[in-house]
Parts: structure tokens; sequence; C-alpha cells
């Protein structure tokens, strides 16, 4: 059990070292959060909308598509000197890779989530609402499950000639639950509605979270295994 | 197709523990195309088999297969007995594997590299192994030095102490010498001899024709999938075994014979 | 079951599909009453539910068998999953073409978010994820395996979606009646709609066969042309 609980921290600090050094995926999905933001406040005419009612949906769709540019890339940084292969070679369990990989994702994504919502709470003037915690926890729930899906078929994405592209279409009509639960929730609690309405929203996040983690863990060995 | 008749003391070896590495019936397909066609390889202790052939005769295939980096459409691998198989990764711990790439992260440090691999194989004496063994390469200067900013050279030496930082039984090896310069391919001549002579197995397909005789105690030549010749390594000599696994290549010589049948030993 | 004796059970259940398909013709225009709200047009629901039915059906044929087929990696395995498959989307293709005609004319629009026709075109989207990353890679077993995890994963994403989907309509109300077949469901409706879904899931079983047989005979000849070729 330390076995496994050490593979998947040195897998997970090795993902997390390389994205400190490169910096690559942390900045092209921060500048896209800011500028989608920008180009949604562009989009609504203040005249017959108002941004507070249609921010918690642009918020969640920010994070799915600024989420989908860092989660599709997660097998690029393992491509460059076959690193990958080594990586499969080793006594390390394939659902440890892919626990491993999912954190990384997620402590990537949440914090761009985090950015997401300050960027549009400053854009739409919005207020915190009821609960921060709550909002926070319904971000963190929702991210997840998207990540523990990306993930899985970014390595499926990968292994085929179309690649990323592929990505959205495999994993959106997944995210529905994700989007009616967890934009739901967030428009409710930025409303100043009760935590207790939102309950419904966040169990179904957190069950939906745990599908998709578990799905993945079981399924990831037969996506990269030869 | 046996891998040719050991000589005595392997023999005795083998006796006593068994083979290293047995290999039966590897078929490979991809789809329509059959890259691997029913090859056997039985490898023990101390046994350094390599492997010729041209291009595209499946021997990158049959090395996956080899070190359980590849599912054979048919047959078995066991090493040391244990079948190489999804479901327990145990056996991952006996194997090392070197390829023309690196499986190196150019984005770390050459120590971060080892350390990372040295976590997964749950090895516990890292700070102490870790120098050694780039010590070993040449390369303890260069232990804080990214990736990236190493020559092909060193991050093939660097690859090497990667592949065996764990002391695997059986060491596998697709086209080391590729690319490297003469002080990395010196290193990887004394690391590969101290191997053999440390009686570790290995397997190393290459194209590289000198080194390969010099280090090996068996030899094969892979056609279209197949092993078109086994042999001893000790019987041949340098220039009649080039005209050799010409002939054989071009499949004017090569019925399935093994053992002591091969090219005329001139001098 | 042998190739021939499944072709011809295939062939034998798709014409007894057919048969009952225009058994079901008949009864809709004929003989089944008219609904009291919507007229004429509200008889394509008796095609128009059964193939949303067959198709899930299909699918969940399609994931149970793409899960054995990973563990058991029996190549019938996955051939029955990709002619599940096939027959899967034909169906929900139908269920998404007349749909969007009978909003038009029932209610004047092609496009309602009805659970049903949205969690359909979701399933739709599946299927078409599953045929791509099929095609899509170098070595043909990893198209297999890659369109297993997809139909798996499909399969147990798509409770959560039928929930949100309801879940979401049940807040907006539509301008649109709830139960598209009206408020209850008479006898006669009642029994063209069972004999429709019997009849659909027929055809299917015996389309499904059909493909299997053609799809184990494909193999059979690449197979054939890899011996010949070695």
């Amino acid at each position: 059990m330390s076995t496994y609980l050490t593979q998947v921290r040195a897998i997970l600090w090795k993902d997390l070292l390389i994205e400190l050094r490169t910096r690559e995926r942390v900045l092209a999905m921060g500048a896209f959060a800011v500028l989608s933001a920008v180009l949604f406040d562009y989009s609504i005419d203040r005249a017959l909308v108002a941004p507070q009612d249609v921010a918690a949906g642009l918020i969640w769709m920010t994070i799915v598509f600024g989420g989908l540019l860092g989660v599709g890339r997660t097998f690029h940084l393992e491509g460059e000197d076959g690193a990958f292969r080594g990586l499969l070679m080793s006594p390390t369990p394939k659902d440890a890779v892919f626990l491993a990989k999912t954190l990384a994702n997620f402590t990537l994504l949440y914090v761009v989530s985090l950015l997401v919502l300050g960027v549009f709470m400053l854009f739409f003037d919005l207020e915190l609402g009821t609960s921060p915690a709550t909002l926070v926890l319904a971000l963190a729930l929702g991210s997840l499950g998207f990540v523990a899906l990306g993930t899985l078929f970014a390595a499926v994405s990968s292994g085929t000639r179309l690649g990323e592209t592929l990505l959205p279409i495999l994993v959106f009509p997944l995210l529905v639950p994700m989007i009616v639960y967890g934009a739901g929730a967030t428009a409710r609690l930025l409303a100043d509605r009760p935590v207790a309405e939102v309950a419904g929203h966040l169990r179904m996040l957190g069950a939906f979270a745990l599908v998709a983690v578990a799905a993945g863990s079981v399924l990831f060995r037969f996506v990269v295994e030869d | 197709m046996e891998a040719g008749p050991a000589g005595p003391a392997a023999r005795a070896a083998q006796r006593d523990a068994g083979p290293v590495l047995e290999a039966r019936g590897l078929v490979r397909e991809y789809g329509p195309v059959l890259a691997v066609d029913g090859i056997d390889v039985v490898l023990g202790e101390g046994e350094f088999l390599a492997v010729f052939g041209p291009n595209g005769a499946g021997k990158s295939s049959l090395l996956a297969m080899l070190g359980g980096a590849l599912r054979p459409t048919r047959g078995s691998v066991r090493v040391r007995g244990t079948l190489l198989d999804a479901g327990d990764d145990g056996w991952r711990h006996r194997i090392g594997a070197l390829s023309h790439q690196g499986f190196l992260y150019l984005q770390l440090t050459a120590e971060e590299n080892l350390r990372f691999y040295g976590r997964l194989f749950g090895l516990r004496d890292l700070d102490e192994r870790i120098p050694a063994r780039l010590e070993r390469v040449g390369l303890a200067a260069r232990a804080r030095t990214r990736v990236r900013e190493l020559s092909h050279g060193m991050r093939q030496r660097l690859a090497l102490a990667r592949a065996l930082l764990h002391d695997p039984d059986l060491v596998l090896l697709d086209e080391p010498y590729t690319g490297l310069d003469p002080s990395a391919s010196a290193v990887l001549r004394d690391v590969l001899t101290e191997l053999r002579d440390g009686r570790r197995t290995v397997v190393m397909v290459t194209h590289d024709l000198g080194s390969g005789l010099e280090l090996a105690t068996r030899v094969a030549i892979q056609v279209d999938g197949r092993f078109g010749w086994t042999g001893e390594a000790s019987a041949l000599s340098r220039a009649g075994f080039e005209r050799f696994y010409h002939e054989v290549v071009e499949g004017r010589v090569g019925a399935e014979g093994s053992g002591a049948g091969g090219p005329e030993v001139p001098s | 079951m042998q190739v021939k004796g499944m072709r011809r059970a295939g062939a034998a259940l798709a014409v007894l599909g057919l048969l009952g398909l225009m058994l079901v013709y008949w009864m809709s225009f004929f003989w089944v009453s008219t609904e009291a709200t919507q007229g004429i047009v509200q008889r394509i629901f008796y095609v128009h539910v059964p193939a949303a039915w067959t198709s899930f059906l299909a699918f969940g044929l399609c994931a149970l068998t793409s899960g054995m087929y990973l563990w058991l990696r029996d190549e019938r395995l996955d051939r029955a999953a990709l002619s599940a498959a096939e027959g899967g989307m034909v169906f929900a293709t139908i269920m998404l073409t007349t749909g969007p005609l009978w909003g038009k004319i029932a209610w004047g629009t092609y496009w309602t978010w009805e659970p049903r026709l949205t969690l359909t075109l979701l399933l739709w989207f599946i299927f078409l994820g599953y045929f791509m990353v099929r095609g899509s890679t170098e070595d043909p077993g990893k198209g297999k395996r890659f369109a297993a995890v997809v139909a798996i994963v499909g399969a147990l994403e798509i409770p959560f979606i039928h929930l949100s989907v309801i879940w979401f309509r049940s807040l907006h109300p539509q301008p649109v009646v709830v139960r598209p077949e009206g408020p209850t469901l008479p006898g006669d409706m009642f029994t063209t709609l069972m004999t429709s879904l019997g009849s659909f899931t027929v055809l299917f079983v015996g389309l499904f066969l059909l493909r299997y047989a053609l799809e184990g005979l494909r193999s059979e000849l690449d197979a054939r042309a890899r011996r010949a070729a070695a």
C-alpha cells in the first residue's frame, strides 16, 4: 500500500514539477480564462440581458473549454522522449498512473477555475453570494469529474490520428450532468439562495465525480497497454 | 526454433536455476500485418543474445514482447518462471529496457529522472545508489543538469543508468549504439561487458555487427518475423559473419537451422 | 453458432420485423384512434418512441459486449459490440428525424428540449465517438479497445445524463405537452405501441445477427489473406 502511495506521489510530483518548470499549460489555460471572460462580456448586450443572469453558465463553459486545453496535453509531456513507455514498464499499477495524472490535472484545473470565478466576478460585477465555501466545493467536485473523464479520454485521443480534436466529441456528451448541476448550483449560490437548495446538486456532482474516477481507474489500463 | 544448444557451463547453470527468459511461439499481428511469426527464445543466466536483422524484420516488436511492453497475439513469455501478464506487475522489477528513445523527462535533471524511476521501483537507498550509478556512466558532474541540455550520448548514458537502476535480471536493449559518440559507446560497451560477466541476461538488437559479436554469447538473425539463423557467438569471426549475414537476409541461406551450422570460420 | 445458420436466422427475424412494422403502419394509420389534442400527426409516436427504445437497447448490448471483450479478449464479442452499435445508431437517427418532424407539425417548433429527445441526441454522439475512435488508430486492435472504453463509460454516464436532463426540464416548463402521447394512453394506443415495440426489437435483432455474421466473414477473409501473404 505504501509503495502504491509512493508511486502515485512520485508521478503527481513529477507532473507538477514539470508544469512548474515549463508553465505552458497553466499560462495557456489562464490566458484563455481571462480572454474568454472579456469576449463573453462583449457578447452580452446589457440592454437586453443582465450579465448576472448568465454568469454561472458562462463560468462553467469557460472552465470546460479551458480545461480541455490543459487536459488534452496531459500525455504530451510524456511523449517527447518516449518517457511514457518507461513509466508503463515500471511496476506501477496502471490505476495508480491514472489517479496521479488525474490529481495533477485536477490541481491545475482547480486553480484555473478559481481564477475564472474571480475574473468573472470582477468583469460581471458579481457578489460572492450565500456561501463562498459551498461555491468553491461545487467547483471542486465538478472539476474532479471533468478531469477524470478528460484524462481517460486524453489517453484515448492521443492514441489516434485525430489527437486532441477528438477530445471534445468524446467528452462533451458526458459533461451534461456536470454542467446542469454545477452551473445550477453556482447560479443559485450567486443569487443568494440558501445552501440547502443546492445540497442535491452537490450530491450529484459528487456521485458523478466518483463514477468518473472509478471508471477511469479501471479502464485506463486497457487504453494504455499495447 | 530453439536458440541453439548452450555451452557446458551455461547448461549447468540452467539446470540449477531454470531459464531466466523463456519465450515460446511468439506471434504479433498488427491487424493484417504479421510482424513476428513464431519465435522462441530461451536464455539462462549470463547469456547475451545479439539479434541482427534488416529494418522491418520485427526485431523491435520481439523485444517489446520480451519486455512485457507489448502483448503477443499468440505465445507466452516467462521471466524466471513468472508469466508476463497484465495482472500482477511484480515481474516488472526483473526487467530493464533501453531503446533509441531514452524514456527520460527532458524538463527534469539527471538526478531527478533517476529519483523518479527509483521511487516507482520502490528502491530505498536512492541517496547512495543514484550518485554511484551516475558515476558509473560518467555523468556525476551532470547530476543537476536538465536532460534537455545534455547531448545525445550523455542522454543515452543516463538512460542506461536508468534501465539498470533496479538491478534487473533481464536487460533488453533496442539499438543502443545508434548515434553514440565514441566516449558514450565506450561506456556502453564497458557496462554491457560487466553485465555479461556478472551473469545478468541480456538481449540486444543492433545493427552494429562488430559490437554485437564482441559482447554476445549467442547470435540470431531475424528476417521477416522469424529467426533465419541462430548459433553460438564464440564460433564466429567478424568478417565471415558479415558475409553470412547478408546471405541469410537475402534468403540464400538459412533453412530453420540452429546450433553449430553456420558460416565458415576462416581463421 | 455457424455463420450460415446465423444469416438465415437474422434474415428471418429481419423479415419478421419488417412484416411487424407493416402491421404497425396499418394499425397506426387505419386502426388506432386519433389522439384528441394533436390530431393525426401524433401517430408518428408509434415509430418515434420504439426507435428510441431500440437504440438504447442496442447501446446497452454494445456496452455489455464491450466490457466482456475487454475482459475476455474474444474477437467475437467485439464484433457483437460493433454490430449493436451500428444498429443502435440507425435507430437513434430514426428517432431524431421523426422527433423534429412531429414537433414542427404538432407544436410549431422543430426542437424541444424534451428529455428523451435530448438523451437520444447525446446517445447519438456517443455512438459517433465510438465509430470515430474505432476507425482512427494505426493499430486496429487498439481502435477496438478504445471504442469499448467509450461504450462502457457512455453506459455508466447515461443514468446521470438522464437524471440531469429530466431534472433540468422540470424547472423550465416548456410550451409543449410534457407527455407527447397525450394525457392518458387508452387500450388501442397501448396495443399499437407494444406491437411496434416488439416489431422494432425483432427487426433490430435480425439486423444485428446479419451484421454480426457479415463481420465474422470479413475477419475470416482477413485471416486468410494474411495466411496467403505469409
